[in-house]
């Protein structure tokens, strides 16, 4: 198995230039050059309880340089000159950027014009290939998605943030007003420290939700963080919450829509990573991460109103066939420590039914805080998996 | 109950037509010449099919003015054919009669069904032009052609006969209609008069067509096959297609007859042993089976009907719907244009909505349009073997295409619309009982059954065409690989040197090296270059040989495609007409023998 670990950037670009000066030799040697890196899907991925996320396996990627892949090799080569010139000057710039950098340097020379990407689609795929041989995260080559999620308040919390140039900046929750604070995508940067205990931290997949829960005060009468994920969570989300889970210690629950798509996809991605993500997950999923609802027994405890699944709906079709698949093949959901989740799975495959977060204001309409009072009954009662 | 002033007054068949000419194609001045010239040559094809005659079909249409009606031109269509011709007694009924037909109820795929549309027409040509349909028509016994003039009493719903005369033809049978009425002539586009004769020749590999239009050259489009279709006769009711008020009233057209004879010879596909096992399963004695059908209970007929629902029973015979056949579709596809790959598929007859059906689908790709281009594709659409061009969106044909996934056939396609590329997607439902959404016949109502139907046809055809575009994209790739190693290579080096700041000896030895493993690679793809040309062109030429129904007729399909190449063969492209030719005279041209339709 294959351990990560955060690197320095010039450790970063001493492998890279070694590894191009490795594929010269072979070239000079008149022999093939291999470019190796570790196979990052669903069938290379490992998931050991005691570890809690998923990891990479030892199947590994080879390019070998023939017709066929001289383009994808040359470039592979051609973003890293790009990435590492960005690391030597401490330019910063997003995939979509990148993608038009490399339109930019390409027109400007037409010897390099067969290199021309057709969509970001094809320079995204360069740029996570190339982090995948160098075995680093692409913020580590200061290429930054942008930030999307993860709006956090919180009356007692503190924030440190170390900037590049070694500085530090403190931001206190407390003292944003009705502004949440945005983690970036470089949660690493981040010290967390509490004012006071904190209860615990919901994330929830709904950013609205969020918000109204913050709006209605639940900050200022519980000691706990609120999370938006925003659907399903961004690097930026996953380092953030994997940082309050190790630095702050508190419970963190999540809080989503009761369907295939949110258990497989959202819940698995911010507890334990994803398989395409498999060299980052480290650093980017929060195993302690519980599951508070929506529960299949909420539907019957709080008589919410819920839908069957739309059969003749392609997408939501094609959740179940992924859940079906999960629970077959994916690593996290054969664990016998994620039994419980595996039963949530199995009963939406059985009974085909659908219940939206959002159900929980049916429960009494005219209590602007019924949503709040659920969500601390279920915590205090320990109604989660 | 009604009072002295309402009183209740009748009206003729022709009265109610008069009145709603837009309920059977006149709703609009395009839609009229269009219709007019439908309702002539379906006609026409349907009278030399059924008298076994291979049809040679002259149109001529010509502006003869403004007008009368507001926005509108005097429009000449004439439809000359060489059909058996008409006797004197029934050309007022053809022309001039509503619901005067001899295709009306018998259940046969011919493109006219009820006898409405060459009347409708002749009454708009009476309402717009104060004429009616200008007749010429010859039998093989009589020396000379009658000629006259048809217009409708629409009181009495009869044909009137006006202007008669006997005439010198040179046609031995045959018969012209000519109609002067007000329209608007559109050419081009779905609803054109072009995309009409278009499909027209697809369906038809055995028809000649003359055609003389307004501001193009005088084009005539050859017959691909020499094999007349046969209409296959109207055989007794399957059994599934029946309902149990049918069934009923079906018993007592037999009169005093055994069940098991009714049975038997009212029904198409049960046999004995399926009858003795029918009256088995309903829970009677044998001996019913010998009874008399008036003897019956009407408890027991419902019996019965229950049980033959629930019988697997053969399908209705493959006999009962005519088939233009993959191969005569292949040949006649050929004549759209420069066609550089087809694929056909003709579907086996299966019930659909209780009635006998059958699907067939040609897909084309038109080398004259581009590879790439945006526009979504042609579809034609036919309905025993007639153009379908109006109303297409709620039509079952279209409803197919659309829901078909034809990006997995490698063909561009926007969610729920139509594909797009250079491409002409044909589809033809035959039918006994082609269930229109309306009289004049626009489009086929979109039943879950017919539908699914129509899908399992065009995903054969994609699946045809998917496999000879990947062919197609085998070769391409091989020679994007050879010129790979050309491109790729100097930038491959380039980049290594400058990351690695290396010498120019370092880049002269990485630049030889590569040369030695990419020159390596470059012969082996070569060879599989070879190979993948090879099989390509096998597999057209094995396509081209499909072509070729008949050895005799080689030099006469090759010739014919050279005459293609010359003449404007995608009809939409047509060249303007340089020389304007005299139309030959309607009474010089041969008659046909006109059979009433719709």
């Amino acid at each position: 198995m294959v351990k990560y670990s955060t690197r320095k950037q010039s450790e970063i670009t001493s492998s890279a230039i070694a590894l191009c000066d490795r594929l010269l030799s072979e070239l000079e040697k008149g022999r093939r050059p291999v470019l190796s890196a570790t196979k990052c899907s669903l069938d290379n991925s490992v998931y050991t309880p005691s570890i809690g996320y998923l990891t990479p396996g030892s199947k590994r990627v080879q390019s070998e340089l023939n017709v066929s892949s001289v383009k994808k090799i040359s470039r592979s080569l051609f973003m890293l000159e790009i990435l590492l010139r960005n690391v030597n000057v401490g330019g910063i710039n997003t995939k979509r950027e990148l993608y038009y950098i490399s339109k930019g340097l390409l027109k400007s020379n037409p010897l390099i014009k067969p290199l021309d990407f057709d969509d970001q689609v094809e320079s995204d795929a360069t740029i996570d290939f190339v982090c995948e041989i160098l075995e680093c995260y692409r913020e580590e080559l200061n290429c930054f998605a942008n930030d999307r999620g993860g709006q956090t308040y919180s009356q007692h919390l503190i924030v440190t943030e170390t900037m590049p140039n070694g500085e530090t900046a403190e931001i206190d929750l407390s003292r944003l007003g009705t502004s949440p604070f945005m983690p970036k995508n470089r949660p690493q940067n981040l010290t967390l420290k509490a004012k006071g205990k904190i209860d615990f931290c919901l994330v929830l997949e709904s950013e609205g939700t969020a918000n109204t829960l913050v709006a209605n005060g639940i900050t200022k009468r519980h000691p706990c963080i609120v999370v938006g994920a925003q659907g399903v969570p961004s690097n930026a989300v996953r380092g953030w919450v994997k940082r309050i889970q190790d630095q702050l210690t508190v419970p963190i629950y999540f809080f989503g829509d009761l369907d295939a798509y949110t258990l497989q996809n959202i819940y698995r991605t911010l507890k334990a990573g994803s398989a395409s993500s498999l060299i980052r997950n480290k650093d980017f999923s929060a195993p302690d991460v519980r599951f508070l609802g929506v529960l299949p027994e909420d539907i019957k405890k709080y008589d919410l109103f819920h839908y069957d699944v739309k059969m003749n709906d392609p997408s939501e079709a094609r959740s179940l066939k992924k859940a079906e698949d999960a629970l077959k093949n994916d690593p996290f959901f054969r664990s016998n420590r994620n039994k419980g989740l595996v039963k949530i799975l199995n009963w939406l495959i059985e009974s085909r039914k659908r219940c939206e977060q959002q159900s929980f204001f049916s429960v009494d309409g005219r209590d602007p805080l019924i949503f709040e009072k659920i969500i601390i009954e279920k915590i205090k009662s320990g109604s989660y998996v | 109950m009604t009072n002295s002033s309402s009183q209740i007054t009748k009206s003729s068949t022709a009265e109610y037509f008069a009145k709603n000419l837009q309920q059977v194609g006149f709703s609009s001045p395009a839609k009229a010449v269009l219709t007019t010239l439908k309702e002539a040559m379906d006609n026409a094809l349907d009278a030399c099919e059924e008298f076994g005659i291979l049809p040679e079909i002259t149109v001529i249409i010509e502006k003869k003015g403004k007008g009368h009606l507001r926005h509108t031109d005097r429009i000449m269509i004439r439809v000359v054919d060489n059909g058996p011709g008409l006797t004197l007694q029934q050309v007022p009924m053809v022309f001039g009669e509503y619901l005067a037909s001899s295709k009306f109820g018998r259940g046969r795929c011919s493109r006219g069904q009820q006898g409405i549309g060459i009347s409708a027409a002749t009454t708009w040509a009476v309402q717009t032009s104060a004429t009616g349909a200008r007749v010429i028509t010859k039998q093989k016994n009589m020396k000379k052609a009658l000629s006259c003039m048809v217009i409708t009493d629409l009181k009495k719903n009869q044909g009137i006969i006006k202007e008669k005369e006997m005439t010198n033809w040179d046609r031995e049978h045959g018969t012209s209609v000519e109609f002067l009425i007000d329209g608007r002539l559109q050419m081009n586009g779905e609803g054109g008069i072009l995309a009409y004769l278009r499909g027209n020749i697809l369906l038809n590999p055995h028809l000649t067509l003359k055609y003389q239009l307004p501001d193009l050259a005088p084009t005539t489009i050859s017959r691909v096959s020499d094999i007349v279709p046969v209409i296959p006769p109207s055989l007794p009711p399957h059994p599934h297609t029946m309902k149990l008020g049918e069934f009923m009233s079906h018993a007592r057209l037999f009169g005093r007859i055994k069940l098991s004879d009714w049975l038997e010879r009212g029904f198409s596909r049960l046999s004995r042993p399926e009858i003795t096992a029918i009256v088995k399963t309903s829970g009677y004695k044998a001996s019913l089976a010998e009874q008399t059908v008036t003897s019956l209970t009407a408890e027991q007929l419902k019996k019965l009907f229950a049980t033959i629902q629930e019988m697997d029973l053969r399908p209705p015979a493959t006999k009962s719907v005519i088939t233009i056949g993959e191969e005569a579709l292949s040949l006649s596809i050929q004549r759209l244009g420069q066609i550089d790959y087809f694929s056909v598929v003709s579907r086996r007859p299966i019930i659909c909505d209780l009635k006998p059906v059958q699907v067939e689908v040609a897909v084309a790709r038109l080398q004259t349009k581009g590879g790439d281009s945006d526009e979504a594709v042609q579809v034609l659409r036919f309905a025993n073997r007639v153009p379908l061009q109006f109303d297409r969106a709620s039509c079952a044909i279209i409803k197919a295409i659309s829901s078909v996934n034809w990006r997995a056939y490698n063909l561009k396609q926007s969610k729920g619309g139509l594909p797009s590329g250079p491409y002409i997607i044909a589809v033809s439902i035959v039918s006994p009982f082609i269930k229109f959404k309306n009289a004049s016949k626009e489009t086929i109502d979109a039943s879950d059954e017919l539908v699914e139907e129509i899908r399992a046809a065009l995903m054969k055809a994609g699946l045809k065409l998917s496999r000879h575009l990947k062919k197609e994209h085998k070769e391409r790739e091989l020679e994007s690989k050879l010129q790979h190693i050309e491109k790729f290579s100097p930038i491959l080096v380039d980049t290594l040197c400058r990351l690695t700041n290396a010498n120019k000896e370092r880049r002269l030895r990485a630049e030889n090296g590569l040369l030695k493993i990419l020159g390596r690679d470059n012969q082996e793809t070569v060879k599989e270059l070879q190979a993948a040309e090879v099989k390509l062109a096998a597999h057209l030429s094995k396509q081209k040989d499909s072509l070729v129904m008949f050895n005799d007729e080689d030099k006469q399909l090759m010739h014919h495609e050279e005459e293609l190449s010359e003449k404007p063969l995608d009809l939409e492209e047509a060249e303007p007409k340089k020389k304007t030719k005299k139309a030959p005279a309607a009474k010089k041209a041969p008659a046909a023998k006109k059979k009433k339709k719709k």
